[in-house]
């Protein structure tokens, strides 16, 4: 029988006490698992957000957080909307309906619009246009779709959707979806048709419900109202030119953006952040706008919240995990009187003092890796049960095989030397134990 | 030509400090051996020093001097690791309370002693052992599960585990009644003849010792004892 055989047999020789210690400490790991998993999946998600295709967002004037975490990761509620014009500015000539380049066309590769406030079905609805889904993936170039295609410009009434709203929602290409405006319960828009769905990103991509720009403007409450205007409403122009073919767009005079994703230019030599630097200086010294850097805000977020409750967090694990040894440490005290019987007459046998000494670390051992193996299973399982919740918060696929796996990997070895630790004091009571006193 | 002993011990001498910071010798032996097989019983009265000198024996506690050898070897010059491995290896301990361990069956009790030794456990052998004092068919009960008699028939067994060269015997018969005291006896007597292990039995009961080919009280040679 090995040293292993007899530690097995002591635990179940005092089966409530072990079970009940386990338990104990099932528990705490659980919830230091759960604490770690959930914790790198939240980090996950917001460094997803950092990998864009853009490295400036320009919106109106206000908090750039806000900015950041409504364009980016499709949270918190929009500013206010820019004028066109300020979209306009960041054009090449090719695009603008003037034949001349805008302001900041020379500093800029990538500008696109976004137009936001409908919802559908708890999702984010985003006007937009195809060079979204051409030039923004993560870490830049085309974004892959899973079924169908990109936007047309001619096709007002189609969307894209993320990978997450199309498995949730169980759409598909060729489906029709109509947002609701301002919230969830606001009156219904007219219809979309899928055209395409993207291959899972694992960034807020993923929940963003993409609606062709044209079409978007065209819904009732989306036209900014002008005071010479000849009172239709846009939205009646539109169902009328749609049955012909060829819906009309709304006039640029009656159109605002919410924000324009900007991936600035790169001249040779010329790092694209140092471009960006200058652009963001400008844009925020004058009176239309402001700009922000969506790395700097999300750097910034981590520093203000992310980091000091992920420490908050620790603390609160690290003691749960201390009271779980002192756990193993006052069961193993508790059971010091019976041991030391059995380890008297263990040394009558013939056993060397270090052979009781390892049989009793070994006993904690065993104790910590069942325990902390059920708080391991246990644990991912809080997190597959808060999957749901956090997938739709945050965009991250959370399951059963979300993991922490550095954090993981290092609570083993943790949870061995601590419940050696917590197994000193009584393995060195029982490496000391006196025979002749026990035996009588 | 005589037969080698077992168990030799040459001058002796254990002692022991009393709370008072007194010191209170117990043993003081200058000659003592039991031979190879040979049974003998041990009389002696409480506290005349019978518990200690089977610890210093079985080399749980070391003498203040002389010498103790245990089938050649001088275990006082060991240290207590080793003095342990000879332990293991050359001698079976049975206590007055059996001191099975509580949750081991029979069978793993006397593999435990097994894992102790140089030897590697061996569960058929264990398994013989126990069929030998007639358990073949309480292998797999804890000691709570045995009646009396079964748990000493297993301490004896498990004695025996790694082929002793002798067995020690502290008063094995104190827990149990009179009508069965025979049999643990007959048991214990029997079963080292037919492994031809030596025995030395401890015992105040001098119905006991009778039974004994040879008979020693331990006022006879431990002089500590008769100046108490």
């Amino acid at each position: 029988m090995t040293l292993l055989g007899i530690a097995w047999r002591n635990i179940r020789q005092r089966l409530a006490t072990s079970a009940l210690t386990a338990l104990s400490l099932a528990l705490g790991v659980a919830l230091v698992v759960a604490t770690l998993v959930t914790g790198a999946v939240v980090k996950r998600a917001f460094e997803s957000g950092a990998g864009l295709g853009y490295n400036m967002i320009v919106g109106a004037k206000g908090s750039p957080l806000q900015l950041v975490l409504n364009s980016v990761y499709l949270i918190s509620k929009p500013i206010e909307n820019v004028p066109w014009g300020v979209y306009q500015d960041f054009l090449p000539a090719a695009r603008r309906a003037d034949g001349l380049d805008g302001r900041y066309a020379g500093s800029v590769a990538t500008a696109v619009p976004i137009c936001m406030g409908d919802y559908f079905r708890g999702y984010r609805v985003v006007g937009t246009n195809a060079v979204y889904f051409d030039r923004l993936a993560p870490g830049g170039g085309a974004f892959r779709f899973a079924a169908g295609r990109n936007l047309r410009d001619d096709a007002f009434f189609e969307g894209v959707l993320g990978a997450s709203v199309a498995e949730t929602l169980g759409l598909q290409v060729g489906d029709t979806f109509a947002p609701t405006h301002a919230a969830d319960d606001g009156p219904e828009h007219d219809p979309f048709i899928v055209a395409g769905i993207l291959a899972r990103t694992g960034t807020p991509v993923d929940r963003g419900v993409y609606v062709n720009m044209e079409g978007f403007y065209l819904q009732e409450g989306h036209a900014k109202p002008v005071a010479d205007g000849d009172g239709s409403s846009p939205a009646a122009a539109a169902h009328a030119a749609r049955d012909p073919g060829t819906p009309a767009a709304l006039p640029a005079a009656q159109r605002e953006v919410t924000a324009i994703l900007v991936e600035t230019a790169a001249p040779a030599g010329m790092p694209p952040e140092l471009m960006a630097m200058g652009l963001h200086q400008t844009l925020n010294e004058g009176r239309d706008a402001q700009a922000a850097m969506p790395v700097r805000a999300i750097r910034e977020l981590f520093d203000l919240f992310v980091r000091p409750i992920e420490l908050v967090l620790l603390l609160v694990t690290a003691l749960v995990v201390l009271v779980s040894a002192i756990g193993i440490l006052v069961s193993m005290v508790g059971s010091s009187l019976e041991r030391s019987r059995d380890v008297a007459v263990m040394r009558a046998l013939g056993a060397r003092r270090g052979q009781v000494l390892a049989t009793v670390l070994l006993e904690a051992v065993l104790l910590a890796v069942g325990g902390g193996l059920v708080g391991w299973l246990l644990g991912h399982g809080i997190v597959a049960a808060l999957g749901p919740w956090i997938t739709a918060n945050t965009g991250v696929p959370v399951g059963l095989l979300s993991a922490a796996p550095r954090a993981e990997l290092l609570l083993v070895p943790f949870l061995i030397i601590l419940a050696i630790l917590a197994a000193l004091l009584p393995a060195l009571a029982a490496y000391r134990t006196d025979v002749a006193k026990w035996l009588g | 030509m005589s037969i080698a002993p077992v168990i030799q011990l040459e001058q002796v001498k254990k002692s022991f400090r009393l709370p008072g910071g007194e010191t209170a010798a117990v043993l003081d032996v200058p000659a003592f051996a039991v031979a190879e097989g040979e049974q003998c019983a041990l009389e002696g009265q409480s506290g005349s020093g019978k518990s200690t000198l089977l610890h210093v024996i079985s080399g749980i506690l070391r003498p203040d001097a002389g010498r103790v050898t245990i089938d050649g070897i001088d275990i006082t010059r060991l240290d207590e690791a080793r003095r342990d491995r000879v332990r293991a290896d050359k001698l079976g301990l049975v206590f007055q309370q059996f001191n099975l361990l509580p949750g081991f069956t029979a069978l793993e009790n006397v593999l435990v002693a097994m894992s102790f030794g140089s030897g590697k456990p061996d569960r058929w052998r264990a398994a013989d052992l126990l069929a030998a004092v007639g358990l073949s068919h309480r292998l797999h009960h804890k000691p709570a599960e045995l009646s009396i008699g079964q748990q000493q028939r297993v301490a004896v067994a498990r004695a025996l585990a790694n082929r002793p060269r002798a067995i020690l015997a502290d008063e094995p018969t104190a827990s149990v009644d009179a009508a069965h005291q025979g049999q643990v006896i007959d048991l214990v007597r029997g079963t080292c003849t037919e492994q031809g292990v030596a025995l030395l039995l401890v015992t105040h009961d001098p119905a006991i010792a009778a039974q004994f080919p040879r008979r020693l009280r331990l006022e006879e040679f431990n002089r500590a004892a008769v100046r108490t």
